[in-house]
């Protein structure tokens, strides 16, 4: 059912647009250094995690607080697999995946009938537990002491990883699009604006929130896993509540519930935190500001002023030629 | 190594940090129940309460006078909670915000950020303590740190106070009647917008009180306060929000059930006890024990 009712409609310009950004972001090898493709790399593991949570915050109007709890389980799930039964990476990254989906699937189950506020804190409390166990399960999981997991390449070459997260990214945004243009993202606004309402006109809400549930975990776990065999140490920091309050901001400052909002977001605030990491703790509380007074003044974020800019110069477009 | 006096003291030892977890809960409660939002920030004036404790304490008054820097320092977060109700939650009801709880949540998560991040530029990352010079308090034969007495004994007290409040003042009626029909409250004549500035404060004030009491037993940091978050939102949701009695019940239920399972399962994975409660708790009741069932339209 959810396959047929993937379609894309018109597909050239989603398609124009990915090739555009394909060539956009293949530039940078050719002129940036490592530390900045780091940056890059880690930005666009934001963006995945961005765009995933907005699916279910923005989209479908689950205020999950326990996405970049799913991150970590995909990378841990991969990390603990090759340490204690020597499978090959690719085999421990779709385990990852499988576990992130499989509990992303469960704990939509289980906050199904919650309200909003009974949902955020209940998504949390998974989370919390999550950074409890990994922490405190250190006989196993080396708690803070980090868990070594090997790299996906065999030279630590920042360009490979560069290109290998530019094509997940990609792939990735374009089977969200997929989603939120399809007969389901119509579900999920539906569900999002009033559910009782969704539900009376027919809706499977259930269903609808238990799919948007796994299909966003699994993009979590998915991230998380390529990352954790980028960064070849994992920590529990990884589940850290700080996680998600970033995630929060990205998506926030970058437009909640749109599609571009978190591809505006995620990237240039992780980029710009790790410079002004000089200035010590006081990047956050800027950024804190920000988004309170965003909050109280543009709901829609940077997206917002773009969508306007796009409709001006269309409304201009469409005025009669004089002269 | 199971013994009856091991099992007493575990049992004394839950009950005493789960009434001092309650304090938490009910600051969460009590705030739902009026302004109708979730505080996500209340760890974070646990932590100030913490950190108002150690000033007062090092820099002023000496730590024999610990009883004196408590209420203060929980008169300290409730002003500051007093002062930003009206610039961050206010417009919540004043402006056409969209969607009341996704708003509610990203400010005082943005709040979260920005306090603990302020706490850490303005302190340091480094773990305090004022210190407590109370003896070990003997309850029968059953030895019990003083500092942790002291903190049960004020917490009953304030709990009294806040009860003496609600059901014998003017402000505790308003209270009531706010949190049972806002629009009710507001026909009869109750300022709402003043009542939620008072209520947060409250609310938040309870936070910096177990804040200020804890701060000899555990240590004062920027993070200080995320633990006992956790604690207080599994109290909620076993109790059931917005329900008082739930949170005290349930808060003593929590401090049992991790005594318990630290003491005779393991003790590395006492945090993790209380999620299970949770989790058994919500697939029993999803509303929680004692949680308001509400009808759907």
């Amino acid at each position: 059912m959810i396959g047929v009712a993937l379609s894309f409609g018109d597909w050239r310009r989603p398609a124009a647009i990915v090739t555009g950004a394909a060539v956009l972001l293949a530039l940078p090898p050719f002129f940036a250094g490592g530390f900045t493709l780091h940056l890059l790399t880690t930005g666009l593991y934001y963006t995945i995690l961005a765009a995933s949570w907005n699916l279910l915050a923005g989209f479908t109007g689950q205020f999950s607080l326990a996405h970049h709890a799913f991150a970590a389980i995909g990378a841990y799930t991969s990390g603990l697999l090759i340490r204690y039964y020597g499978v090959p990476i690719w085999v421990g990254i779709v385990s990852g995946v499988a576990m992130a989906a499989l509990l992303g699937f469960a704990l939509g189950r289980m906050v199904l009938s919650m309200r909003a506020i009974y949902l955020a804190i209940a998504t949390w409390a998974f989370a919390e537990t999550i950074h409890i166990l990994l922490t405190a399960a250190y006989p196993i999981t080396r708690g803070e002491l980090g868990l070594n997991v090997p790299p996906l390449f065999r030279n630590l070459d920042p360009t490979a990883y560069y290109v290998l997260f530019v094509a997940l990214t990609l792939v990735c945004v374009t089977i969200m699009y997929a989603i939120v243009r399809s007969r389901i993202g119509y579900f999920m606004r539906a569900i999002r604006d009033d559910d009782l309402r969704a539900e009376s006109l027919g809706v499977d809400t259930t269903r609808v929130k238990v799919f948007v549930f796994t299909v966003a975990s699994a993009f979590a776990g998915l991230a998380g896993a390529f990352y954790g065999h980028y960064l070849v140490v994992l920590s529990p920091q990884m589940a850290d509540f700080n996680e998600m309050a970033k995630l929060i901001i990205m998506v926030v400052l970058g437009g909640l519930g749109t599609v571009l909002g978190p591809l505006m977001g995620a990237a240039p605030v992780q980029i710009l935190t790790t410079y002004l990491q000089k200035y010590g703790e006081w990047d956050l509380v800027i950024f804190a500001v920000v988004v309170i007074a965003l909050m109280r003044t543009h709901v829609g974020g940077i997206a917002a002023f773009i969508y306007a800019g796009l409709d001006r110069v269309r409304a201009r477009n469409k005025q009669p030629v004089s002269t | 190594m199971f013994s009856i006096e091991l099992l007493i003291q575990t049992l004394i030892a839950g009950v005493i940090i789960g009434v001092l977890y309650a304090l938490m809960a009910l600051g969460i409660t009590f705030i739902y129940s009026i302004v109708k939002m979730i505080n996500w920030s209340m760890g974070e004036f646990y932590m100030i309460g913490g950190y108002l404790q150690y000033l007062l304490i090092v820099e002023w008054l000496g730590a024999d006078l610990w009883w004196v820097a408590v209420p203060l320092s929980a008169l300290g977060v409730f002003l500051i909670g007093y002062l930003l109700e009206p610039v961050l939650i206010k417009p919540m009801f004043t402006t056409a915000v969209e969607r009341k709880d996704d708003y509610a949540i990203v400010v005082t998560i943005a709040l979260l950020l920005m306090l603990r991040n302020l706490a850490a530029a303005l302190g340091g990352p480094y773990q305090r303590t004022p210190g407590s010079n109370l003896p070990t308090v003997m309850l029968g034969p059953l030895p019990e740190s003083g500092a942790r007495f002291a903190a049960f004994l004020c917490a009953l007290a304030a709990i009294a106070l806040f009860y003496l409040l609600l059901k014998k003042t003017w402000l505790g009626l308003a209270l009531r009647a706010a949190a049972q029909s806002r629009i009710g409250a507001q026909t009869a004549g109750v300022d709402l917008f003043r009542l939620d500035q008072i209520a947060f404060g409250i609310g938040v004030g309870l936070a910096g009180l177990a804040g200020a009491l804890l701060a000899p037993v555990f240590m004062v940091f920027p993070t200080s306060g995320v633990v006992t978050t956790v604690k207080g939102f599994e109290i909620i949701v076993i109790g059931g929000l917005g329900s008082i009695p739930g949170a005290l019940i349930a808060g003593v239920l929590l401090g049992v059930v991790e005594s318990l399972g630290a003491s005779f399962i393991a003790a590395p994975y006492q945090n993790v006890y209380g999620f299970l409660l949770v989790v058994l708790v919500l697939l029993a009741r999803p509303t929680g024990l004692f949680g308001e069932r509400v009808r759907q339209a």
